[in-house]
């Protein structure tokens, strides 16, 4: 089989796959991992009016699989009237966050200015965090919409990190490194990151030394996550087709080696 | 005072008298220090308030700072004194010399691209320019196409100065071309299509991909792969460089990016700095060793957690 | 004095803002707060070389009779999207909104699909047990993917704990000694900038 037909069949199986995952409609239960517990006890245990920041560092690419993470940490955070700091720095991030958190706002009858507030995207993105340390109006003298920061009722008595409880990092890429580099050690802010599955790895050493608080990772994250909210969305929907993609590759793989060993035993005889 | 306190003390001394005496700037320094010692404790005694100049809770990085900065300037001053230094061969950089011979056989261009995930005050980018320098260098000898195709316009900006330059120091500046080295587009992936499709089209017969890469570094790898171009990678992203060893012909894994200006240009003060590197690696091991024995004999230790 | 004046400021600044780091003073947060500044205002500035770069770029290329559909659709994005965005708004229902949620976001996450094929047909080419080290490589693969779908772990919990001590022990031992190096690099690199010795931003010397 030459080699572009071997990719048309890997590529052709692959889309049959997960067209016909998302045709079924299979729910997985999914026990939280450590993880995850550990992101939605703090969460949950945190008072009522309690004010967290949420960073929405992400491009729109990774939509599909931020969403359900980005909409189930907001849900379980309004659904315990907590405030929310809405920021971005990424720029295709803040239409996005900004739909995110007006969407699931809505479901909670919260209302803007008074419950939640979306900043907008600041460019440089070490030196807005660094910034925020100081003083969070500096860097946002005005929210998403133009409202002067003083002005917003939820940002009163809000200087810096000093009075948010924790920064969540909703992202695709290594954004949260800054977070963690910089606020963490320098104003001792305690950081939880929302990202997508590649992203996991990356930030393994930092969970270990406790540098990040927790993480909530990719789709799966997202589904344990649901799961203990008890309200199924986008992350259990996608949890047949990932283990069928993964089962997939894993007999490619499989198929792989048995070609390889089926061409050298052929090319020693 | 606490042991641990005692010690970085001690060792912050001896950092500041080893850069002292390596340095030539012996009285500006040891004025300075003077002066540091005078504002300190004239503002303690005239406010009253309790506003230092100092950070006592990042005194350990300071000591390790000072430590890295005295090893780097050791290393400087052993090179300005005649020693020769030398790196082991790195595949990844020993293969450039073949892809650009490859390309110019084949009559094809070569591709070379930064990544997305820097922009130029990245230390990886930087790295990945003293690169772009030395391979320039070889296609103006060779009269063979560079692209190098950046999100980022500044890259570009400076992209077109290390390519000219390049070629001028070859002896064939009328062989560059400022449109070969262009910018595509700040989104991630509006530049991995971009990327992708010039791949797909011209066929270029090597391709470097050296930088800071995030989740289109397979895409723009597999895409090289797919058309047969012999593939040098590196990149400061431990995810991606999973992928690149899997779809590249050589990686670039590690601090060897980095070392990468040292070995091809031979510049004796960027080896320095390079032996430095290797320096500070053996005292990280020694640390790391003596602090899991210690921990192992006595959990309940703390000194080693900064 | 065009080469000295630009290493001079790297230097001074460099320096400033190693040694405000350890300073709480007033004076220190004033300087990092002022150099903070500067920082956005000439990132914003970037942002205008780059669209130049991008119109000077397509209209050369237009000029040249080549790709000229696509590069009028591209010119007409960069255009489009802030008219839109100024005549309509921002908000929810506006049109830039609309855009960007049914155009941009869709072709991004189109281009960003492509990786879970390129997986798998990496996975197929580089998964080969050619010798030992490609072995244990391959184990680590079977077991990482296996142990991370929920299907396995209604099968045995065994499987999530060998994955978890996988990624958690040796692999991550080996991630902290390419990081340890990585950041080892960019420090020297760092510092070469900063003392002048690197001055590859300069006109590539």
């Amino acid at each position: 089989m030459t080699r572009l037909k071997t990719r048309w069949v890997i590529f052709g199986g692959l889309f049959l796959m997960i067209t016909l995952s998302y045709l079924l409609n299979v729910r997985f239960e999914s026990v939280a991992s450590p993880e995850v517990q550990k992101s939605y006890t703090y969460i949950e245990d945190l008072p009522e009016g309690s004010v967290i920041m949420v960073s929405f560092d992400h491009e729109a690419s990774s939509l599909p699989e931020i969403q359900p993470l980005a909409l189930v940490v907001l849900r379980h955070a309004f659904k315990n009237n907590l405030k929310i700091i809405g920021v971005s720095l990424f720029a295709e991030g803040t239409a996005i966050g900004y739909r995110l958190l007006s969407q699931t706002a809505s479901e909670f009858d919260k209302r803007y200015g008074t419950d939640y507030v979306f900043l907008g995207f600041k460019p440089q993105q070490i030196s807005a965090i660094l910034g925020m340390g100081e003083s969070i109006r500096h860097v946002f003298p005005e929210d998403y919409l133009g409202t002067p920061t003083d002005e917003i009722p939820v940002m009163h008595g809000i200087v810096n990190y000093d009075q948010v409880e924790m920064v969540v990092s909703i992202t695709d890429g290594a954004l949260t490194v800054h977070w963690i580099e910089y606020v963490g050690s320098q104003y001792h802010q305690q950081v939880m990151a929302a990202l997508t599955a590649a992203m996991i790895t990356t930030y393994d050493p930092y969970l270990a030394s406790g540098q990040l608080f927790s993480v909530v990772g990719g789709l799966k994250g997202a589904a344990e996550y649901e799961n203990l909210l008890g309200q199924p969305g986008g992350g259990n929907r996608g949890m047949l087709a990932q283990t069928s993609a993964h089962l997939y590759v894993i007999v490619l793989i499989i198929i792989g080696n048995i070609l390889y060993f089926r061409d050298r035993k052929r090319g020693k005889e | 005072m606490p042991c641990q306190e005692n010690f970085l003390l001690i060792s912050v001394s001896f950092a500041v008298f080893i850069i002292i005496m390596s340095s030539r700037l012996k009285a500006p320094l040891y004025l300075l220090l003077l002066l540091t010692w005078e504002v300190s404790s004239v503002y303690a005694s005239e406010s009253g308030a309790e506003v230092r100049w100092f950070d006592p809770a990042t005194l350990p990085t300071l000591v390790l700072s000072i430590i890295a900065i005295a090893v780097v300037l050791y290393t400087i001053r052993l090179v300005q004194s005649g020693r020769k230094l030398s790196i082991r061969e790195i595949p990844g950089l020993k293969a450039v010399e073949e892809a650009v011979g490859r390309a110019t056989e084949m009559g094809s261009p070569i591709l070379y691209t930064p990544g997305w995930g820097g922009d130029i005050q990245r230390p990886t980018t930087i790295a990945s320019m003293n690169i772009l320098s030395s391979v320039a260098e070889k296609t103006a000898h060779y009269d063979c196409r560079l692209i190098y195709p950046t999100h980022d316009p500044v890259i570009m900006a400076v992209a077109q100065e290390v390519v000219k330059e390049a070629h001028a120091k070859a002896g064939h500046l009328d062989r560059y071309r400022a449109d070969d080295i262009f910018y595509i587009s700040s989104s991630q992936f509006g530049y991995a299509a971009a990327v992708d499709g010039f791949i797909s089209r011209t066929k270029p017969a090597s391709v470097f991909l050296l930088g800071t890469f995030e989740a289109e570094s397979l895409i723009l790898a597999e895409t090289a792969n797919s058309i047969g171009a012999i593939q040098i990678a590196g990149t400061d992203s431990t995810i991606q460089l999973a992928f690149f060893i899997v779809a590249c012909d050589y990686t670039l894994i590690g601090e060897e990016l980095f070392a990468a200006s040292g070995y091809l240009s031979q510049n004796s003060m960027i080896l320095s700095s390079v032996k430095a590197q290797d320096i500070l690696k053996i005292f990280i091991g020694l640390f790391i060793v003596i602090a899991v024995i210690w921990a192992t004999l006595d959990p309940s230790s703390t000194w080693w957690s900064f | 004095m065009q080469q000295r004046l630009p290493i001079a400021v790297c230097f001074i600044a460099g320096v400033l803002m190693f040694l405000q780091y350890f300073s709480p003073h007033p004076v220190a947060r004033a300087v990092f707060v002022t150099i903070n500044d500067y920082w956005q205002i000439i990132f914003a500035f970037t942002l205008l070389v780059g669209i130049a770069a991008f119109v000077k770029t397509n209209l050369k290329q237009i000029s040249r009779g080549k790709d000229t559909p696509y590069r009028l659709i591209g010119l007409a994005g960069l255009v489009l999207m802030p008219v839109l965005a100024l005549i309509g708004g921002i908000k929810i229902d506006s049109p830039f909104q609309w855009a960007f949620e049914n155009m941009l976001a869709p072709m991004q996450a189109t281009v960003f699909s492509l990786l879970a094929f390129f997986v798998a047909s990496a996975s197929f080419r580089g998964f080969r047990a050619r010798n030992a080290q490609a072995v244990i490589l391959l184990a680590a693969a079977l077991v990482v993917l296996i142990g991370r779908v929920p299907i396995t772990e209604m099968i045995s919990e065994t499987f999530p704990k060998i994955t978890f001590w996988v990624q958690n022990y040796p692999s991550m031992a080996a991630r902290r000694g390419i990081l340890i190096g990585i950041g080892l690099g960019s420090m020297t690199t760092a510092l070469r900038v900063i003392l002048g010795i690197e001055r590859t931003y300069l006109r590539g010397e």
